[in-house]
């Protein structure tokens, strides 16, 4: 009897040990960054979820988090243990960077649909804002172009316009040192992602909610944030200007704002990726244990998940706002006003957009066609 | 009794980490993630065992200096002037003990003021503005670059160097790719550890080599005698010992600013205060003068960490995410009302520090005499384990062409004189000096600058050591 209860022992730990999987979880910045935390915070609470697999946290950094998202894109999602874990800026990056990756070509594990939350101090002059600039806050500094100046008919004035009324501050590459600056009030307007905003500005008596971005709905709609009612920009704009915000450079802001907002942090695998079941229905558990939910929103605030076919469903509904006009307004503001060297690329411009893609494609140099079709780089 | 295990096995693992050359608590603590959930069951015993590994390793990296001549962390180089030169005289254990005892009563004294007086230092902390950290870190390179080495002009030149290397990268204002050369490796720039690998340890490493002896070639005198030696020598010198801790403190204090600048700004004003004195030849007051630096830095480091969740030095940015990993958010109102967190803050620094104190002087003796080991034994240990520890970025070739890049580049600067721990200082704050004078020169006009009294005291000082080191010139000959 004792032999063969050790056999059914030991059979039943090599099948279990066949079964479980060391999933990897690579972040595309350093060890105490905000993602990092964030998905230590989530792990945490997803390992009880994925009992007898074990998961691992990679850091990957590199330059403006990019080489990371790019070596998953290039090599890391063959592998079917390895799930990439990308935030707001990389969804910045890839509407006006040189970046390889794609969000097409992966599947969603799930995403959390954030926010960012705009605060001033309570002295601010509203004429003359003191923000501090980083690639990532350029629909930041598109709200605020918005709010302070009203609907004007070009990219170019509303640059100018936000030349006069904000000083844009370089080199806050650390969250830190920006945080401490708004404290002592060198900056007079800071942003925060909802945990951080928590943490760093809610408690300063000097400062206040300005305006938040709004929480992007299924139908591509952006909605009031409950955390912060009343206080959405388009609602602060239309008590403000007499009107909703509309225009070419509201389309760009919309875009911009989405892609850094809807998928802050969010969970991606290869498309066909034959562990992505497993993995959504993991998460999916978690987001409706109380417990499990609790101690992320103790963290970074009531924001809800989106899992697996949403996700993908909303990473679409984020490509659909990709058209040529947003993107060329949005490309020409960051590099006027923000002085950013953004680039303008065809190649992500959503299907219903593709008119205007065939047409150059039939102006096209013959070296032009013979590089697509020998799929040159 | 949890409570106790916990500091030992954190002290012992800071301890062991201090001792690897290149290494400091920054690698120990982000060596940590692996394993820091085993400490779900009582968080606050994590925070004992993390404090624990920062004390530890702070007071632990002073061996590869000494002994070695290859700075423990880039915090320890400037101990290294001075007790590297003792080691090779034969006495290592009098430099060894002077360090540690220097560096525990250091860490005590600091640790002590930090964590009883923490909620008072808010105000002390908002006077510090954007001017004043400018001006400050012009203050330290000063320090290093004028008082602390006897050719002034190829300091200058070290510190365009350090700061161009510093610099490469990407532009943080235009997102484009600056003194890459094309070379996609580089847009996240030059990494800490093979820099300072080849800045320091190499070269050491090929001078070992070529000697094929011993580190140590004279002096056998018994060590414990020695033990007793460097214990008296920091009282005999303990004002310099004071004054390295309270400018490390200061250093610690001011968000961002890292250990490096601590430990040279104290050996600077050692220097500088014995104008008569000869320094880099082996005086026990250049090790006592920036030794307690470092610990005093790691303590005070704390106040920014953990009254606004704004990391002190690097090692405090990992500090802040195990400490979030247990649960405890820095910054907050939470966290200032939880006695029990600011209880094992400080039961783990300081228990750490007392007993890593005890152990390194009890066994200094003995950990000294590596240095009558031939080099011959050892060295390719120590090469293999330094490769090691600069190829983990990325694990690709391009981490060995840099690592061979930058250890041409330190034989050249020893064998001309060209200061390296300016090179050093100069790359570690290269983006940080960038940063600064494009947030000073956005927000602030001359008219604002000269009403900020502060930054006029600071920068007048670092006019007094340019003239300073023009008219008397230090007679350092380190590089």
């Amino acid at each position: 009897m004792k032999k063969i209860l050790m056999v059914l022992v030991i059979s039943l730990g090599i099948v279990t040990s066949a079964l479980a999987e060391t999933f990897t979880f690579v972040v595309p910045q350093k060890p105490g960054s905000g993602t990092t935390v964030w998905t230590e915070i989530v792990l945490k609470e997803l390992a009880r979820f994925m009992p007898g697999h074990t998961l691992k946290l990679r850091n990957f950094p590199g330059a403006r988090d990019i080489p990371a998202v790019n070596a998953f894109q290039n090599e890391l999602r063959f592998d079917d243990t390895i799930i990439m874990v990308s935030h707001g800026g990389n969804g910045v990056s890839f509407l006006q960077e040189n970046v390889d990756y794609n969000y097409a070509d992966w599947e969603s594990i799930g995403m959390m649909n954030l926010n960012i939350i705009v605060g001033k101090r309570l002295d601010a002059d509203l004429d003359d804002i003191i923000f501090a600039s980083n690639p990532g806050r350029v629909p930041d500094a598109m709200a605020l172009a918005l709010l302070l100046c009203g609907k004007l008919d070009s990219i170019a004035e509303y640059t100018t316009c936000f030349k006069s009324k904000v000083t844009f501050v370089p080199g806050f590459k650390k969250g830190g040192d920006r945080r401490l600056a708004f404290k002592r009030g060198e900056l007079t307007v800071d942003r925060e992602n909802p945990a951080a905003y928590k943490k760093h500005i809610a408690p300063n008596e000097e400062a206040e909610v300005w305006f938040h971005h709004g929480i992007l709905q299924a139908d591509g709609s952006h909605a009031d944030d409950v955390n912060y009612p009343g206080l959405q920009m388009e609602i602060l704009y239309e008590q403000k200007w007499g009107e909703a915000p509309s225009g070419p450079m509201y389309d760009a802001y919309v875009l911009v704002k989405s892609f850094r907002d809807a998928m802050q942090k969010a969970f991606w695998v290869n498309a066909g990726n034959p562990n992505a079941e497993l993995l959504q229905k993991a998460l999916l558990e978690m987001s409706k244990d109380p417990q499990a939910i609790a101690a992320i929103q103790k963290k970074v605030g009531k924001y809800e998940w989106v899992i697996g076919e949403e996700g993908n469903a909303r990473r679409d509904t984020l490509m659909s706002f990709v058209t040529e006009p947003a993107l060329r307004d949005l490309v020409e503001f960051s590099n006027e006003a923000l002085n950013i060297a953004a680039i303008y690329k065809e190649s992500i411009l959503n299907p219903d957009a593709v008119d205007v893609v065939e047409e150059d494609e039939q102006s096209k140099s013959i070296t032009g066609w013979l590089k697509d079709f020998f799929n040159w780089q | 009794m949890a409570a106790i295990l916990t500091l030992l096995a954190g002290t012992f693992y800071g301890l062991i980490i201090g001792l690897i050359p290149s290494a400091g608590a920054t690698t120990g603590l982000v060596a940590l993630f692996g394993f820091i959930s085993f400490f779900g069951f009582d968080p606050y015993l994590g925070v004992i065992f993390c404090m624990a590994v920062v004390a530890s390793s702070t007071t632990g990296d002073t061996y590869a200096g000494i002994l070695l001549g290859i700075p423990g962390a880039n915090s320890a180089a400037a101990t290294m002037v001075d007790g590297y030169p003792l080691a090779q005289q034969g006495r290592a254990t009098e430099a060894l003990t002077a360090a540690i005892t220097t560096s525990t009563i250091n860490g005590l004294f600091w640790g002590t003021l930090t964590f009883a007086l923490l909620p008072q230092y808010v105000k002390l902390i908002m006077y510090f503005g954007i001017p004043e950290l400018w001006a400050f870190i012009l203050l330290s390179l000063a320090c290093v670059g004028f008082v602390s080495n006897k050719f002034w002009f190829r300091s200058i030149i070290a510190i365009c160097v350090g700061i161009f290397i510093g610099l490469i990268g990407i532009d943080p204002e235009t997102n484009i790719d600056r003194f890459t050369f094309g070379w996609e490796y580089l847009e996240d720039g030059v990494q800490l550890m093979p820099f300072v690998a080849g800045l320091f340890a190499f070269p050491e490493i090929v001078q070992g080599w070529r000697r094929g002896n011993s580190i140590a070639t004279i002096g056998k005198e018994t060590h414990t005698h020695q033990t007793w030696i460097g214990i008296k020598a920091v009282w005999k010198y303990r004002w310099d010992a004071l004054r390295g801790g309270a400018i490390g403190a200061f250093v610690g204090f001011l968000p961002g600013l890292g250990g490096a600048m601590g430990d040279w700004m104290s050996y600077g004003a050692t220097v500088a205060s014995h104008p008569e004195e000869e320094f880099g030849k082996g005086n026990l007051r250049g090790v006592v003068g920036p030794e307690g630096s470092n610990n005093a830095q790691k303590a005070t480091s704390m106040i920014p960490t953990v009254l606004f969740g704004i990391p002190g030095a690097s090692f405090a940015a990992v500090l802040l995410g195990l400490f979030a990993y247990l649960g405890f958010e820095l910054g907050t109102q939470e966290i200032a009302n939880d006695t029990k967190f600011f209880d094992s803050l400080t039961f783990g620094f300081m228990w750490a520090t007392i007993i890593t104190g005890v152990v390194c002087v009890l066994f200094n003796k003995q950990i000294a005499k590596i240095t009558y080991v031939p080099y011959i034994y050892y060295f390719p240990f120590l090469v293999a384990f330094i490769i090691w520890a600069c190829v983990q970025y990325t694990g690709g070739w391009q981490d060995y062409a840099i690592l061979g890049i930058t250890t041409c580049l330190g034989l050249f600067c020893k064998k001309y004189k060209f200061s390296r721990p300016a090179m050093l200082m100069a790359f570690i704050l290269a983006t940080k000096i960038e940063a600064l004078t494009l947030q000073m020169t956005t927000i602030y006009s001359i008219d604002k600058l000269i009403t900020r009294p502060l930054f006029l005291v600071i920068m007048s000082f670092v006019i007094m050591l340019l003239v300073f080191s023009i008219v008397k010139r230090s007679k350092l000959e380190y590089a």
